[in-house]
């Protein structure tokens, strides 16, 4: 084995959790069975990227990521003319954070209070929550459409007892 | 959080599974060898992301070119995971697919307090008392990393219990986080 390359890119939460549902799509329909060790980390981070307050949590039903809707994001940062520009980590942090407060918002952009006028910081959070929505912080969990019904059949039970 | 490191290898096809379709074949064995697993200094590895180049096949083997999905939160991001075990050391995080991050009580936001009767780290803030509860989702920020090569080391004297060999394991990736600041923490006091 060689490493060509340790970071050839980096990834938003989103892309791989499309990578690996699209992998599972196309396993079910060609009726494919991948490694047991490949199986059981894709199931774990897919469970992981469903828990909430993971912006991906209800993606299911909202749909609320896409290719679109992140370079919307990007272009109403860019129209929002804000004195500083935003680093490539930075939009990383906010695509998989989704902040919806100045505080979270102050961790996942670096200096924030000094860059940013509370103004701007919450023009900020607008653009994210009218782009990327939210999910309401009441029903936190169990929502209103009951448990279990965001699992995929193929999903094994996990061992943990959950919360 | 996730990379994408470029990975060059032999792969071998066993005969059992020339049925399979080349890219196929390929995938999984490439998954099968990598997934789950650590590499030292670049993370841990998720999935096959897409095979770039492959030689002609050979009797045996072939070079192939690709792309792996790799878990390795850079320093100072911000990720989210779920409070496992506490202790006067401080506080132990997992992720459903990680389980190696530990946030030092010396990284806890200012007037922090262990309860030793109930085992968890408390906040005191002005009048205001949150607990860091056991399987909480909080938010902490990646400071520092630590890597173990589990390469088997010579046996040293005398240390043949099973207990030593326990105490002594060293997780291959571990992430120290830290949770001071606004933001960080329970995910809830910030809502």
């Amino acid at each position: 084995m060689k490493i060509l390359e340790s970071q050839n890119a980096l990834l938003s939460n989103y892309e791989v959790y499309q990578h690996i549902v699209d992998l599972r799509k196309r396993n079910k329909t060609q009726n494919r069975r991948v490694p047991g060790n490949a199986h059981h980390i894709m199931t774990e981070v897919i469970s992981y990227l469903r828990t909430q307050p993971s912006p991906l949590a209800k993606q299911d039903e909202t749909q609320a990521y896409s290719a679109e809707a992140i370079s919307r994001l990007l272009e109403r940062l860019r129209e929002a003319n804000l004195p500083s520009e935003l680093t490539k980590g930075e939009v990383l942090s906010i695509l998989n954070l989704r902040p919806t407060n100045s505080a979270v918002l102050s961790t996942a952009i670096e200096d924030m209070e000094e860059r940013f006028t509370e103004d701007e910081q919450n023009r900020i959070v607008d653009i994210i929550v009218e782009v990327l929505g939210r999910d309401d912080p009441e029903g936190q969990e169990e929502g209103a459409d009951g448990e279990g019904e965001a699992m995929e059949e193929d999903v094994v039970p996990s061992i943990e007892n959950g919360h | 959080m996730f990379i994408l490191t470029k990975i060059a290898d032999l792969v071998q096809i066993a005969p059992e599974d020339f049925r399979k379709q080349s890219y196929a074949a390929l995938e999984d064995n490439i998954n099968a060898k990598y997934a789950n697993k650590v590499l030292q200094k670049i993370g841990l590895c998720i999935c096959l992301w897409d095979i770039l180049w492959t030689s002609e096949g050979l009797i045996g083997q072939g070079d192939v070119e690709f792309r792996m999905v790799v878990f390795r939160p850079f320093k100072g991001e911000v990720i989210v995971a779920r409070i496992s075990d506490q202790s006067p050391e401080g506080i132990h995080l997992v992720t459903d697919f990680f389980d190696d991050i530990f946030v030092p009580w010396t990284e806890l936001p200012e007037g922090s307090e262990f309860e030793p009767t109930e085992n968890l780290w408390v906040w005191k803030e002005d009048d205001q008392v949150m607990y860091f509860d056991n399987n909480e989702m909080v938010r902490f920020r990646v400071i520092a990393e630590d890597w173990h090569d589990q390469t088997p080391s010579k046996p040293t004297e005398a240390e043949g219990t099973e207990e030593a060999a326990q105490a002594n394991y060293k997780p291959p990736y571990q992430i120290i986080g830290s949770m001071n600041g606004p933001g960080l923490g329970c995910c809830l006091w910030w809502e």
